[in-house]
């Protein structure tokens, strides 16, 4: 039907011409079309980009597709961003093996995985009193010595400890003297200040050779205290069966060590925590000043961020100062003096000089540190091996202690940047059911047996000295870690964790070695209580639907489960994205509806001074349809040339921010960006919901005008007033 | 000869708020085919209200109006429409052009409403008319580029395009100088002749309703006599202003 294409033709013609007749009314109207769909394509696509980066952190790292929980619980699950506001109250979900069961009947559901989330404040060793501990070994293995040759390598090692005790005592002179500097003189307690005096004197060292144990006595009780250096550190941490996790999220990777053998107790870091708040703060800020150079292209000398690293690693030298003795001391003073061509001899002094570094010495220096200096050191607090006393407060109140060996650390391929993705460490599931309070019937044999291994010792208080300092029956080291050390662990900040506990002496060692030894029997993972579970799906777009279908199993089987998505699992960041979103639409909606307003308005004066043309048109026979179309697509003209443009431009800017990449200025942004940029991309459903929006917006706007001008009737062409 | 509009006792009332305005009270015409005719009559004697009748613009409200054999009360807004489409052509006093489309535009615009003839069909037909009222060098052109005369001879291809049996014109010559004004009316007698087309046009002009066949004198809604206009010049009661 050529006619009816013919009549379109010069509909659309009147239409066009009357948009050009009326230009302003255009301009503006279009212009706002223009603005609205860029806005909707921009928008949605960044927010669009920052939930698919954000899905893969959430869904690649713990929580899965779908998370799995009790009905009954009081809280909702939150996997994630609750580090601050302590767990939700969870019910348990009794028998996991049970759960599994259900759940691997829904045709959806790939594999399932037991969980069960919580957190504890750890306080790690202070340097000071791992020093003191290899003194006290040593100063026993030369009491102990059978051979010449033992007692000459045992003399050779307590020499060396002690110096560096000496070391650490003059440090604290050092510090002593700055306080006295700053401070008044009440300020400082004289009894510290003397304690300090003492343990630098020569005379103290002379007698520490007497009498040791006295000397080291007075040392964890008087100097210990003044040395702490290890800060308060709050892992969070995901009870999982190891081997199930590693099947259903295949991007997890060991990157040092090794990965928990099945049916081991063992505590895997996630290699973001262990580099973020486990290394030597030093090291770490070398690392991110390196990346901010590198991979950010900041440079020192305008980055305020790096500025401050800088400032922070010339100021804090101290940590490295700790944990130099002796011969070390010499080594860094004359390999400094070298690099830096200095004849100072402070090494405190060279530090902070060598910290002081610009854009052009800075990766010269990194070099120097990591292959000069860094041998020398302790990078990280915690090292692979070392076994972690975890204490947590139970869901009912009293704490509970499990100790855990560090097997190693992991992350996830492709998310190696992304904050949330590595903010959760894993421990076995046995251990995290004793922590969060659950007393299984491992747990109680587990008990009869500590006891029964304790009576075999049972010490009078008389005796317990000696069986404090004097027993030397075993190596503190175990044959196969290198030199584990014992890593105290508590939720209650404040409390020194310099204090030996009496357990540890006793029964510590016995459970460091049931820790490194025990298996669990088969079932005990599979059986027992997991407060969550993961749920990884065949088909990731059918969610939704999945959701329905474990819930309604759950029914059948007479479990009550309920499930949700990733993002309500991601728990505030989840939430955030949504009220991001939110916003998005609100503002999208609220620039639409003043669209909507301003159109109408536009419209309805432009049909207002139409009345005669249009009933000149009615006259000479168009139907009330013709002229709806005309003005309908008067409008939709001028929606889709003005709003196409606009989600156009936002398409092209998209694109080419999405090449460039958006850098992540602050931690907050490389948290939302799971990355240290964050390339946005174009997704043809948002071009299409612009285009869709912006056609109703305008098609809608010119509903009014139009029932207007259809009811313009033929007279009206007649009348005579211009 | 066969009536193309047959009107008895058509009386129309309009409604302005409480107050009914009788526009007509009950006029009786008939028009044959082919006829030339000049309604006349002061302002406000019902001129315009008759042709919106005859013209399906309007409905009477009592008494029947009957265009190309269809009584117009019995028909839809729609089916209105169709029959102004499809049989009857319009004059403006005012000429009512589209004022964004050309001229040729604005003459195929009833054709393009049609939907029947095809598109070189409707060119030859728009040219040949442009021809016959002489502005085939203004084919494209705005109607705001032309003077009021060449509109009017616009309006009068428009409102022959489709090839209607009725042509209605209402004052056309109004808005006109008296030279242009009778070049106009020429054409339309012209057209009249040539084509068989009835007109029917409004005027309160003596020089103008001199060129009808027949003169249809109205007064205060009432049809007061028609007759042949060498007539009506003598009549006493002459409708001028």
């Amino acid at each position: 039907m050529s006619g009816w294409f013919a009549t379109l033709g010069v509909v659309a013609q009147m239409a066009f011409r009357n948009l050009f007749a009326s230009r302003l009314k255009t301009i503006i109207v279009g212009g706002i079309i223009f603005f609205g769909g860029l806005l909707v394509v921009v928008g949605n696509s960044l927010l669009d980009s920052v939930v698919a980066s954000m899905s893969r952190s959430v869904i690649g790292s713990v929580a899965g597709h779908i998370q799995v929980y009790n009905a009954k619980s009081k809280d909702s699950l939150e996997v994630m961003g609750r580090m601050m506001m302590g767990d939700p109250d969870l019910a348990q979900l009794d028998d996991f093996s049970k759960v599994r069961a259900s759940l691997l009947k829904v045709p959806n559901v790939k594999s399932v995985v037991p969980m069960g989330i919580s957190g504890a404040l750890v306080t790690s060793g202070n340097t000071i009193d791992l020093a003191l501990e290899k003194l006290r070994n040593a100063v026993k293995a030369e009491r102990d010595a059978k051979t010449d040759a033992d007692r000459a390598r045992a003399q050779a090692q307590v020499a060396a400890e002690k110096g560096h005790v000496r070391q650490i005592v003059s440090v604290l002179q050092g510090d002593l003297k700055n306080a006295k500097a700053v401070l008044d003189a009440k300020a400082i307690d004289p009894a510290d200040a003397e304690a300090v005096t003492r343990a630098a004197s020569d005379k103290f060292w002379q007698d520490f050779d007497k009498d040791p144990f006295n000397g080291l006595e007075f040392l964890e009780n008087r100097i210990a205290s003044q040395a702490a250096d290890a800060d308060l550190l709050f892992l969070n941490y995901v009870g999982t069966d190891f081997q199930a996790f590693q099947k259903s999220f295949d991007r997890m990777k060991i990157v040092d060590g090794t990965m928990v053998p099945a049916g081991k107790r063992g505590f895997l870091f996630a290699k973001q925590v262990y580099e973020d708040q486990l290394k030597l703060k030093a090291a770490r800020r070398l690392d991110k000043i390196k990346e901010g150079i590198d991979s950010q292209g900041e440079t020192i000398a305008t980055d305020p961020d790096l500025k401050r690293m800088v400032r922070e690693n010339t100021s804090q030298v101290r940590e490295i100062l700790l944990q130099l003795d002796a011969p070390k001391t010499t080594d860094f003073r004359a390999k400094l003096q070298r690099e830096l061509s200095s004849t100072e001899t402070d090494v405190g002094k060279l530090l902070a000089t060598f910290f002081q570094t610009d854009d052009q010495n800075f990766h010269q220096r990194y070099d120097f540190f990591y292959k000069e200096l860094a041998p020398s050191l302790e990078l990280y607090r915690v090292r692979i091996g070392d076994v972690l006393t975890i204490k947590a407060f139970t869901r009912s109140g009293y704490v509970q202690s499990v100790n855990v060996p560090v097997y190693g650390t992991f992350q996830f391929q492709g998310l190696e940047k992304s904050t949330l993705a590595g903010a959760l460490n894993l421990m076995d599931m046995v251990s995290f059911r004793e922590l969060y309070g659950f007393m299984s019937g491992e747990k109680l044999a587990e008990i009869q047996a500590l006891q029964k291994e304790a009576g075999a010792h049972d010490i009078s208080r008389e005796n317990a000295e000696a069986e404090l300092f004097g027993k030397a029956d075993a190596p503190a080291d175990a044959p196969a870690v290198k030199a584990p050390r014992h890593i105290q662990a508590t939720t209650t900040p404040g409390v020194s964790a310099v204090t030996h506990d009496l357990g540890e002496s006793l029964g510590g060692k016995l459970q460091r070695e049931e820790a490194r030894s025990r298996v669990f029997p088969p079932g005990e993972v599979e059986q027992g209580v997991v407060l969550n579970a993961a749920v990884i799906v065949k088909d990731p777009k059918k969610i939704k639907e999945t959701i329905a279908a474990i819930e309604a199993q759950g029914k059948q089987d007479g479990l009550s489960l309920k499930a949700i998505d990733w993002q309500e699992a991601a728990g505030l960041i989840g939430k955030f994205v949504n009220v991001v979103r939110i916003v998005l639409y609100v503002s999208i909606l609220i620039i639409f509806l003043i669209a909507l307003v301003i159109i109408n308005n536009a419209l309805v004066m432009a049909t207002l001074e139409r009345v005669k043309e249009i009933g000149t048109l009615r006259a000479i026979g168009a139907q009330r349809r013709f002229i709806l179309a005309m003005l309908v697509i008067e409008s939709i003209v001028v929606g889709v040339i003005f709003g196409g443009l606009g989600a156009l431009l936002g398409a092209l800017i998209v694109t080419v921010v999405g090449k460039i990449g958006i850098p992540a200025k602050s931690d907050i942004w490389f948290f939302f960006f799971s990355g240290p940029r964050l390339h946005p991309f174009i997704g043809t459903s948002n071009v299409i919901a612009a285009f869709v929006i912006v056609l109703l917006v305008s098609a809608f706007s010119s509903f009014y005008p139009a029932w207007i001008a259809m009811r313009v009737t033929p007279r009206q062409a007649m009348s005579e007033e211009e | 000869m066969k009536a193309i509009v047959s009107v008895r006792d058509a009386v129309k009332n309009y409604t302005l708020g409480n107050v009914v305005v009788p526009a007509l009270r009950g006029v009786t015409l008939d028009v044959v085919a082919g006829d030339f005719i000049s309604i006349a009559g002061p302002s406000g004697s019902g001129k315009t209200t008759l042709l919106n009748l005859i013209g399906c613009v309007d409905t009477p409200t009592s008494g029947v109006v009957e265009v190309a054999g269809k009584d117009t009360r019995q028909l839809s807004e729609r089916a209105l429409t169709e029959l102004r489409l499809h049989t009857i052509g319009f004059i403006f006093q005012s000429f009512n052009l589209v004022s964004v489309l050309t001229v040729f535009q604005n003459i195929e615009l009833p054709l393009l409403l049609q939907r029947q003839l095809s598109g070189p069909e409707r060119k030859t037909r728009v040219l040949g008319l442009l021809e016959k009222v002489g502005i085939r060098d203004y084919t494209n052109h705005r109607p705001s580029e032309l003077s009021g005369g060449q509109r009017q001879r616009v309006a009068i291809a428009r409102a022959l395009v489709t090839r209607p049996q009725l042509v209605l014109a209402d004052e056309p010559t109004a808005n006109l100088d008296s030279v242009t004004g009778q070049n106009i009316l020429d054409i339309m007698k012209e057209l009249n002749r040539t084509e068989k087309t009835t007109f029917i046009f409004s005027t309160h002009d003596q020089h103008v309703m001199a060129n009808a066949n027949s003169i249809v004198r109205l007064a205060d809604g009432k049809l007061v006599d028609r007759v042949t206009p060498g007539v009506a010049a003598s009549q006493p009661h002459g409708a001028q202003v």
